[in-house]
């Protein structure tokens, strides 16, 4: 007997507003601009974005932007074991936009030869659309200086 | 509270296994049993199975009743499946003991079980991923390597700590792997191998870091008034401590070559067994990678911070040395079969604790120690002896 089986799950987030409470975050990824949350009732900014604050238990929220630019504040280069469908080298940062760390994925041309204090940009990567055909979005950023 | 000992281990051959699930529960099982004839498995009043991602690898759930009816335990008082990924054995034991101590049970075993290898290696390491935070790192292709390399390039910047001192952890282990007849790895490494593995994640090299592994493991927990019935050997459990600082990398301390919450766990074991570090003897810490035994040195406070790399090169986590850390081989020599890990730790001072090492054997052990993480912030210390106080 042989079976078709069905896609279950795939290694990216279900992102539409049908599919998550954060869906504005990927929206606004997708126009190519950077977001997160901050509580409607004290204040706190969260990375990552959040439904619940942690600090005074409210789920309200609104969205602040964050700028596009930022500098690595650590990275590693991974060579082998990256899961299937990733390729290497795959350059994996904490990125510093304001006071958020972001991890992230350094892409692009020069993505292998970033250092730490390196300024890197937002660069949203389109991924596979959803099983029912909502667009999907990585977060990501690439070098912002081109390679000497 | 009650004072509980173990009284039973028993472990599998660790590696890429010709077996499934369930056989690895019955080698498991055996093992243990085969270690404590007076007991059966219907003697057992509880079971806890410490197991991550049987619903990815084997695609089943409900592995408490599973495990119970492969090896004829009936629970009465106590079934439970425990996932804490890395640290899912010690998390099981913990609620074992706790049961016990509290009176609500008298003999239960824990088990941890994994069949990480699949018949696409692919699919194996894309598991893995389901134990970092899906939407904001799984998503990326982020699986533990990287996370630990950049715990290495943080330590190695702020103390001097060099890839040679994070080789000799490898080099320790795998030779210690290979007196252990149930370890992945059983030819040993020499500093020249480790430095000229390939790299994984820079910097750590391939045998700085533990592999995917099958492999199971049992222990069997009583009440002080049946453990001195069935054993007049038994190991008692003197302290515990578990503590978390984050789940994301986003959210841990930023300074990633400090883990406060595995000191904080460790004190917390101490306290409770009135001990300090210096009466460990004996240690089973969670080197998933090289790094992550130097930094553990340093947090349970075998040395001060950021001596991890003299500490390892000058033979102090050795046979000889101060304590000797990981006697088994370790998660780079034994493999690291999720779930099964922290049970092995505990299978192994049973074994230490008894005198029953044979060629491993650590001269006058009164004392050992299991360290279990499930990444960097979140750790479970338990604290183990031949006298129960």
């Amino acid at each position: 007997m042989t079976m078709t089986y069905f896609r279950a799950t795939d290694p990216f987030p279900l992102q539409s507003a049908e599919q998550n409470k954060l869906h504005e975050f990927y929206e606004r990824l997708g126009q190519g601009r950077l977001a997160t949350t901050a509580c409607a009732r004290c204040g706190r900014t969260a990375w990552p974005p959040r439904g619940f604050c942690p600090e005074c238990a409210s789920d309200e929220f609104s969205w602040v932007e964050l700028p596009r630019d930022g500098t690595v504040h650590a990275f590693t280069i991974q060579d082998t074991g990256v899961p299937h469908g990733f390729e290497a080298p795959r350059v994996f940062a904490i990125v510093k936009v304001s006071e958020a760390r972001i991890f992230a994925p350094i892409v692009g041309p020069g993505a292998t030869t970033v250092r730490v204090g390196s300024p890197v940009r937002l660069s949203p990567v389109r991924v596979a659309d959803d099983a029912r055909g909502s667009p999907r979005y990585l977060l990501a950023f690439e070098p912002a200086e081109a390679p000497a | 509270m009650r004072p509980v000992a173990l009284v039973g281990a028993g472990v599998t051959k660790f590696g890429v296994r010709k077996a499934s699930y369930r056989d690895l529960i019955w080698e498991a099982g055996k093992a243990c049993f085969d270690s404590l004839p007076a007991v059966r498995p219907r003697d057992l009043e509880g079971l806890v199975v410490g197991s991550v991602m049987p619903e990815r690898t084997a695609f089943q759930s409900h592995i408490s009743s599973l495990a119970a009816e492969a090896l004829g335990i009936k629970p009465s008082t106590l079934s439970a499946r425990t996932e804490h990924m890395c640290a899912s054995g010690t998390v099981g034991i913990r609620y074992a003991y706790a049961f016990i101590a509290a009176g609500l049970a008298d003999l239960v075993m824990v088990l941890g079980v994994e069949k990480l290898n699949q018949p696409a290696t692919d699919e194996a390491i894309l598991n893995m991923g389901a134990g970092v935070d899906r939407e904001w790192e799984a998503c990326h292709g982020l699986t533990a390597p990287p996370c630990f390399a950049l715990a290495a390039q943080r330590h190695m910047a702020q103390y001097g700590t060099t890839e040679e001192q994070l080789a000799l952890v490898g080099v320790k282990n795998h030779t210690h792997a290979a007196r252990n007849p149930t370890a992945h790895f059983q030819k040993g490494a020499t500093l020249e191998q480790v430095l000229g593995s390939r790299m994984i994640a820079s910097p750590l090299r391939l045998y700085m870091c533990s592999p995917i592994t099958d492999g199971a493991a049992a222990v069997i927990l009583a009440s002080e008034e049946r453990a001195r019935d069935l054993t007049d050997r038994p190991v008692w459990i003197r302290g515990t401590g578990q503590a978390l600082d984050g789940f994301t990398l986003s959210s841990l301390p930023e300074d990633y070559s400090r883990w406060p919450a595995m000191k904080r766990a460790a004190d917390a074991a101490y306290r409770m067994a009135g001990i300090t570090a210096k009466d460990v003897r004996l240690a089973e810490v969670h080197d998933c990678f090289a790094i992550a035994e130097v930094i553990a040195y340093e947090e349970l406070g075998f040395c001060e911070k950021g001596d991890g790399g003299p500490f390892v090169e000058k033979g102090r986590a050795d046979y000889g040395g101060d304590v000797v850390v990981n006697p088994r081989g370790g998660l780079m020599g034994c493999g690291h079969p999720l779930g099964a890990t922290g049970v092995a730790q505990a299978a192994e001072v049973f074994a230490q604790l008894r005198d029953e090492a044979g060629p491993r054997q650590v001269a006058n052990a009164r004392i050992g120690l299991t360290h279990n993480n499930s990444g960097m912030g979140e750790h479970v210390v338990m604290i183990y002896g031949r006298d129960a106080a």
